[in-house]
């Protein structure tokens, strides 16, 4: 076996030394343009998705979601609640929200939306609204008359008029806010926030005692956002917390996003797919004309080769070795045009509607595209000189 | 050493058969030079490609040291042909992208043995065809005569029981074809190789110690050569 595989290694290192440079060069520069495609665009949607799922935690749910049980409105004893859960180790914190229907007034423009209370100590440890300032500041713990909202709310002055938003409102205007239980409140805009297109940049907050008063309602939540300090460790989290005797719904940012993900990506990976598809159709396609060109132009020495006594197993084992050396290298070259590639839109993001995306390289996806290409190009340089090997030594010679 | 009975071969080329060896009995000792003539079509070179096990026989048996060879196996026959026959072709059947020596060690690699063995038995062999300085040179920069030498070095390297040499001149000047023909005469008698040639021309019957006739499929005449 390993005898023979010198031999095949023998005759294609010489094929290859002795082919036209030219065609190889071809080659290997298609076949590394290939493996680029197979691994770029999914690795956009995977940041994509990385993305939506990284602003559901920084923005929406944290890591893990407490909501209230199947028939209560708000979550009761949430002073204590948030003691028993941050005296875990491995919580980071957690940040407890009202959530209420409201109308926001300014001038003659209204909208209506969910009005959030944030416990700023508590919030800036757990979301990252603060870091998304663009004007004016973020809450702070006394704040009673004043309001920080979202830039798809507040809209852009210079902008042409959004049904949708407020038209243009600037840090320091006056908003009235109509809350669902009829009571009409004037606040100060404190701060404008952009940090997402997903739908948060729609909200709006005030401080948690503010809300409070409105509501009347005291130690209640609508959700409790808890950050913990490790990724990946929420359903270990979620069954201590279950252990902790805690009644309320826990879900984790996972399965509160599972829908949201696939909606968005679901056709990415559509035109993934197909582009996938098309790019291993292309290899094979390439490899399979080379070699098939290949054994068809050397049919007489495959034909001599056999004469003299060398296995036809050996002869179609070199031709399987050259389309594998077109596969790596063109892996290899393909490996340092996306480094390359990665290198730039690391340091120059795309912007996407869903913010600016930097492309995720799983280790699964390399894996997989380098066993497909791997395998379309032992498929390609296999059934080609298999046809030709197998011809009788007297055709292969003389025809 | 080479005993063929009754040896047949039909070729079908659309509905028409045609009888390239309609029946063919004779014996070839150890160590003989035998010459196979006859005119275009008469069979010569396909009753060599029968006994090279290049092609499958429709009839008859071949004997080579007892062995029925057309009961081997697909890959049985590969090595024979690997271990026991040497073959020299009518045209410069050497591979393009080898050079004169890597063709020749090519078949000493195929039996297993080191590449530095090889290298040095290929370059042993170059040098008794007279090419040792022609060894690092590719087909294209050899010319035929040089060419068909790499063919007989490549063809005696693995120590074959049986030359086989398909009009192995036929594309050679006269003094080309000297050449190749006296290599083929000193491996005959100094190494007492076996060889069995086709040829058509007049002149080299003086080489071989005996030759078959053949004509349109049968066996015309069999002769041996004077002085031999």
């Amino acid at each position: 076996m390993f005898k023979n595989l010198k031999v095949s290694f023998f005759l294609a290192c010489k094929s290859i030394k002795r082919s036209n440079i030219g065609t190889t060069v071809l080659t290997i520069a298609i076949m590394s343009l290939i493996f680029v495609n197979l691994i770029f665009l999914p690795s956009i949607v995977e940041g994509i998705a990385e993305t939506i799922e990284q602003q559901a935690r920084d923005y929406m749910y944290g890591n893990i979601l407490i909501e209230p049980k199947e028939d209560d409105f708000y979550i009761d004893n949430v002073d204590s609640l948030q003691k028993k859960i941050n005296s875990l180790p491995g919580v980071l914190g957690t940040a407890p929200r009202y959530m209420v229907g409201a109308t926001f007034t300014h001038k003659d423009k209204f909208i209506g939306g969910t009005l959030h209370s944030a416990s700023p100590a508590d919030e800036i440890v757990v979301t990252k609204y603060h870091e998304g300032m663009i004007s004016g500041e973020y809450l702070s713990e006394s704040d009673t008359d004043e309001i920080i909202m979202g830039l798809d709310l507040t809209g852009e002055e210079d902008k042409e008029g959004n049904e949708a938003d407020l038209g243009g409102v600037k840090v320091g205007d006056k908003i009235e806010v109509t809350f669902s239980n009829g009571v009409i409140k004037e606040y100060r805009l404190k701060g404008i926030f952009s940090v997402s297109k997903m739908g948060m940049d729609s909200f709006a907050f005030i401080t948690e005692k503010e809300m409070e008063s409105v509501l009347g309602s005291n130690n209640q939540a609508s959700q409790i956002l808890i950050k913990l300090n490790e990724l990946g460790t929420e359903k270990e989290f979620k069954k201590k917390f279950m252990e902790l005797g805690i009644k309320e719904k826990i879900k984790t940012w996972e399965e509160k996003t599972a829908g949201i993900t696939e909606v968005v990506v679901s056709s990415f990976r559509i035109i993934t797919l197909i582009s996938t598809i098309v790019s291993l159709i292309i290899a094979v396609v390439v490899i399979f004309v080379i070699i098939y060109i290949n054994t068809i132009y050397k049919r007489k020495q495959i034909g001599i080769l056999k004469a003299i006594g060398i296995d036809q197993r050996v002869i179609i084992r070199s031709y399987i070795l050259q389309a594998l050396f077109y596969c790596f290298s063109g892996i290899i070259i393909g490996s340092i045009l996306l480094w390359i590639l990665l290198s730039y839109l690391t340091t120059n993001p795309i912007s996407f509607p869903v913010g600016t995306i930097i492309p995720v390289i799983g280790t699964s996806l390399i894996i997989q595209s380098i066993l497909s290409l791997l395998i379309v190009s032992l498929i390609a340089g296999f059934i080609p000189s298999w046809k030709t090997a197998r011809e009788s030594i007297l055709k292969a010679i003389w025809g | 050493m080479i005993k063929v009975k009754n040896l047949k071969r039909i070729y079908h080329k659309g509905i028409v058969e045609v009888h390239a060896l309609k029946g063919v009995s004779f014996e070839v000792k150890k160590g003989e030079f035998l010459g196979l003539m006859g005119p275009s079509g008469s069979g010569k070179s396909t009753l060599l490609h029968q006994l090279g096990l290049l092609d499958t026989p429709t009839g008859g048996e071949i004997f080579i040291d007892e062995i029925n060879i057309l009961k081997l196996s697909e890959n049985e026959k590969t090595l024979f042909r690997l271990n026991q026959l040497g073959y020299v072709f009518q045209e410069y059947a050497i591979l393009g992208e080898l050079t004169a020596l890597e063709n020749v060690y090519l078949p000493l690699l195929m039996t297993g043995k080191k590449k530095k063995d090889c290298i040095n038995l290929g370059m042993e062999m170059l040098d008794k065809v007279g090419l040792g300085e022609r060894a690092h040179h590719l087909q294209r920069e050899l010319s035929g005569g040089e060419q068909q030498r790499v063919a007989v070095a490549r063809a005696l390297v693995n120590n074959p029981k049986i030359l086989f040499a398909d009009e192995p001149c036929a594309n050679l000047d006269t003094e080309s074809s000297r050449n190749i023909l006296e290599l083929f005469r000193k491996l005959n008698e100094e190494l007492g190789q076996t060889i069995l040639m086709v040829t058509h021309e007049e002149w080299h019957k003086k080489y071989v110690d005996r030759i078959i006739y053949l004509k349109d499929g049968l066996i015309e005449k069999k002769g041996v050569q004077d002085g031999h």
